[in-house]
């Protein structure tokens, strides 16, 4: 009895990954294609298990990369919202600027970024950084509005100055959304490292990608695409964790 | 502060944001790939930078739209399948967590093999959109409980009529907030679909800007997407918050 | 100190002689409601003053412009037309001195803090150093000595309340200003809270605004009770109440008590009311 149900749980929980997988071999198997077009899903798994140490050090690189990206876009995200907060005109100027930096394709930022931070890494943070602020900026600003007006009325008519109503009432109100803008941000923040790698890194498992399709190795390319997928999925599970857990502390 | 003084200050918020660019594109201060905001407008509006540009957004807008519509559908189904199926739900969003998190770069190459690379874009288009919607509509369909839920069930109503009448009412609001996401995702997601490939379109001249380091050509072709990008997002904000005032 | 009080909206000076508590003059407030109507009229000509020590409760069907009133003495809006002074000054100099004090229907607390930090966040945001003795001490007034480290979602509503009024209590302000305290709670908790509230005010004679559609609860607490009535808001009827303090439940049982509360019952079940 409880075995079923413990197996009837797994199923539920892992059906997507079984169909996503099973598919991939059913398609390749169908069509007939050779390892040169479309390698089977064991013989990814193959290398990527009998390699570990040529996938670690660029898993490392691009979470790196990507964490400092995310810690950076968030400080960028939070300190534009809490402009906008302080200044009518700052908001007038800032909102359109991020809604449009937003809608700017990242294939577009790529050029500008590398004119002003040449080719190395500091232009692949700072493409992820472009990435990740705009959810922090616009949630964050959001929960910077979300006291309910009862109790920001108790802060005006307790003299509260602005710093103080920012600090004591604004921010603890802003972390929740804070939390969601890390957990909207974190898997793009993996894959667009991975995509700024890929276009102009030289190192990372974006360049691992475009390295190992130049030598047509191909359980190497797919190993490094279900590798990011992994860590994408890894760190979207970290970030939903890290706001389940502050919740129960704040809230 | 009135409408009127605050369209004022909108409209000088804009006015600082497109000196500010013009401005470091004049000066050179960021580099020789940053030109003056004018000279890019210029090539917009000059002969044969504005049939380009149109015949590339032309392209584009159509395979982000047949994408948009995809997604939307099959985003609204899984969830709606995940309502009528709860045994499906802890999966299904996984699901929608493993497809939006797959490196496009990756993707890419395999969708021009399977689909070709003309159809390539609005799959991709499809697949952010998609997402979007799911992940929009899947929490307006499990919002918790209200006394509604309850009056229905005394009411005796069968799970289908619960799910029109109730549920899918309720969840207009969180469609067009998922359709406001979704739209610039699939124009997005069109774009990236375009490098592996494609004959025409925005991602198409991207590419070819850049690497014929046609810097103005490629500024005009990031502003026009964005330009979509912001009217459709703006237009479907405005029909979401009349939606909001229609269904709460 | 004194709460004698004089019929009419004019009572007599208290002891802080020179200006009054609370004075408004001819106030008027106007919401515009959309470009091309007319604006809403929620004040009409309101004159009151309130004495230094004393406690009015303003009282009124809703939509009367009752708690408009409150929140211009609490510098939260200002009038169309007419002044409201606060110990002699415009109320934006008394919040600026933190001097005011204020507690809603919804407690507004902080959630992540703790019922002691809650109390504690008035000096926070005076600038002053936390008095820990003064903050245990007011936590001690409200009955809730043994719940300094919970936090609002822990307690009920009730409790909830009484944090909200400690606050409000702080800073020992001049001018306490009370907008439906208790109106989310239910009867029996509602009843205890103003029996209590009242024995602590006839401790401290704080001047006190108390905004409220209850007519025992107003009745109870207040030595003036001013009534209101609606579309546009205007003091219809000013009730003194000279019971001495403190008003135990002996004052509640009372025919006195009774009395008044059913005349003033009958002044709002006014028919002609609520139907423009």
């Amino acid at each position: 009895m409880n075995e079923a149900r413990f197996l009837n749980r797994f199923l539920q929980v892992a059906w997507p990954s079984a169909l996503l997988v099973g598919g991939w071999a059913v398609w390749v198997r169908a069509n007939g294609y050779t390892d040169l077009v479309a390698p089977m899903p064991q013989s990814v798994a193959a290398d990527v298990l009998t390699h570990p140490g040529a996938y670690l050090g660029p898993v490392l690189t691009t979470t790196w990369t990507a964490l400092a990206g995310l810690v950076a876009g968030m400080l960028l995200g939070g300190l534009l919202a809490v402009a906008v907060w302080s200044s009518r005109l700052l908001t007038a100027v800032l909102t359109p600027a991020a809604v449009l930096m937003r809608s700017v394709p990242v294939v577009a930022i790529v050029p500008v970024m590398i004119g002003l931070f040449g080719t190395g890494r500091p232009a692949v943070v700072a493409i992820t950084v472009v990435v990740t602020f705009f959810p922090a900026f616009s949630l964050v600003a959001s929960g910077l509005r979300a006291p309910s007006a009862s109790t920001r009325d108790v802060f005006t008519v307790l003299g509260a100055s602005k710093p103080a109503t920012l600090t004591r009432l604004l921010i603890p109100y802003a972390v929740p959304n804070a939390l969601v803008a890390v957990r909207i941000a974190a898997p793009s923040t993996i894959l667009s490292a991975m995509l700024a790698e890929f276009l102009i890194g030289k190192s990372g498992l974006g360049f691992m990608f475009v390295d190992s399709v130049s030598y047509s190795h191909y359980a190497r390319a797919w190993g490094t695409g279900v590798v990011a997928t992994a860590l994408a999925v890894a760190s979207f599970v970290a970030a939903t964790r890290l706001e389940r857990r502050t919740l129960e502390r704040v809230s | 502060m009135t409408g009127a003084r605050r369209f004022g200050t909108g409209v000088l918020g804009v006015g600082v944001l497109l000196g500010v660019l013009e401005l470091v594109g004049r000066t050179g201060a960021a580099g020789d790939t940053w030109p003056p905001l004018s000279s890019v407008l210029s090539y917009g509006a000059g002969e044969p930078g504005r049939v380009i540009l149109a015949r590339a957004t032309r392209a584009t807008v159509a395979e982000a739209a047949t994408g948009l519509l995809a997604g939307v559908l099959a985003g609204v189904a899984a969830a709606g399948l995940g309502l009528v199926v709860p045994w499906l739900r802890a999966g299904m969003s996984q699901l929608a967590v493993l497809l939006s998190t797959v490196p496009l770069i990756a993707l890419g190459p395999v969708l021009v093999t399977t689909v070709g690379n003309e159809r390539t874009p609005p799959v991709i288009a499809a697949l952010g959109a998609g997402f979007a919607v799911f992940v929009a509509m899947s929490s307006a369909f499990s919002a918790p409980r209200t006394s509604l839920d309850d009056v229905f069930e005394v009411l005796g109503a069968s799970r289908a009529s619960t799910l029109a009448r109730l549920r899918a009412p309720a969840a207009v609001p969180a469609f067009f907030d998922g359709l406001a996401l979704a739209a610039p995702a699939a124009l997005l997601g069109a774009v990236v679909g375009e490098w592996f490939g494609a004959p025409r379109g925005i991602g198409v001249l991207l590419v070819s800007s850049m690497q014929n380091f046609a810097v103005v050509q490629l500024w005009a072709a990031a502003l026009c997407v964005s330009l979509v990008s912001l009217a459709a997002y703006g237009t479907l904000t405005g029909v979401r918050r009349a939606s909001v005032r229609r269904f709460t | 100190m004194s709460g004698a009080v004089v019929d009419n909206g004019r009572p007599s000076r208290g002891t802080d002689a020179g200006h009054a508590a609370v004075e408004l003059r001819g106030v008027v407030k106007e919401f515009p409601l959309s470009r091309r109507r007319e604006p809403l009229r929620a004040l009409d000509g309101v004159d009151l003053t309130i004495a230094h020590g004393e406690f009015v409760a303003l009282l009124g069907p809703s939509g009367c412009g009752k708690s408009t009133v409150l929140r211009m003495i609490a510098g939260l809006e200002a009038p169309t037309a007419g002044s409201v002074e606060v110990a002699g000054g415009a109320p934006a100099a008394l919040i600026e001195r933190h001097r005011l004090g204020v507690a809603f229907q919804d407690a507004a607390l902080l959630p992540w803090a703790t019922a002691w930090d809650n109390v504690a966040l008035p000096f926070r945001l005076a600038g002053r150093p936390v008095p820990e003795e003064r903050v245990r001490a007011l936590l001690e007034t409200v009955g809730l000595e043994g719940f300094a480290r919970a936090r609002p979602k822990q307690l009920s509503g009730g409790m909830r309340q009484r944090i909200s009024i400690a606050r409000a209590m702080a800073l020992e302000p001049d001018v306490l200003l009370l907008d439906e305290p208790f109106g989310a709670l239910d009867a029996v908790t509602r009843r205890r809270l103003n029996l209590e509230l009242g024995a602590v005010w006839a401790r401290l004679r704080t001047t006190t605004v108390l905004v409220t559609h209850d007519v025992a609860e107003a009745v109870q607490l207040a030595d003036r009770v001013v009534v209101m009535t609606g579309r546009p808001g205007a003091l219809a009827h000013v009730e003194p109440v000279s019971a001495p303090r403190p008003r135990g439940e002996d004052f509640t049982r009372g025919h006195a008590f009774h009395e008044v509360v059913d005349r003033l019952v009958a002044l709002l079940d006014d028919p002609s009311d609520g139907r423009r």
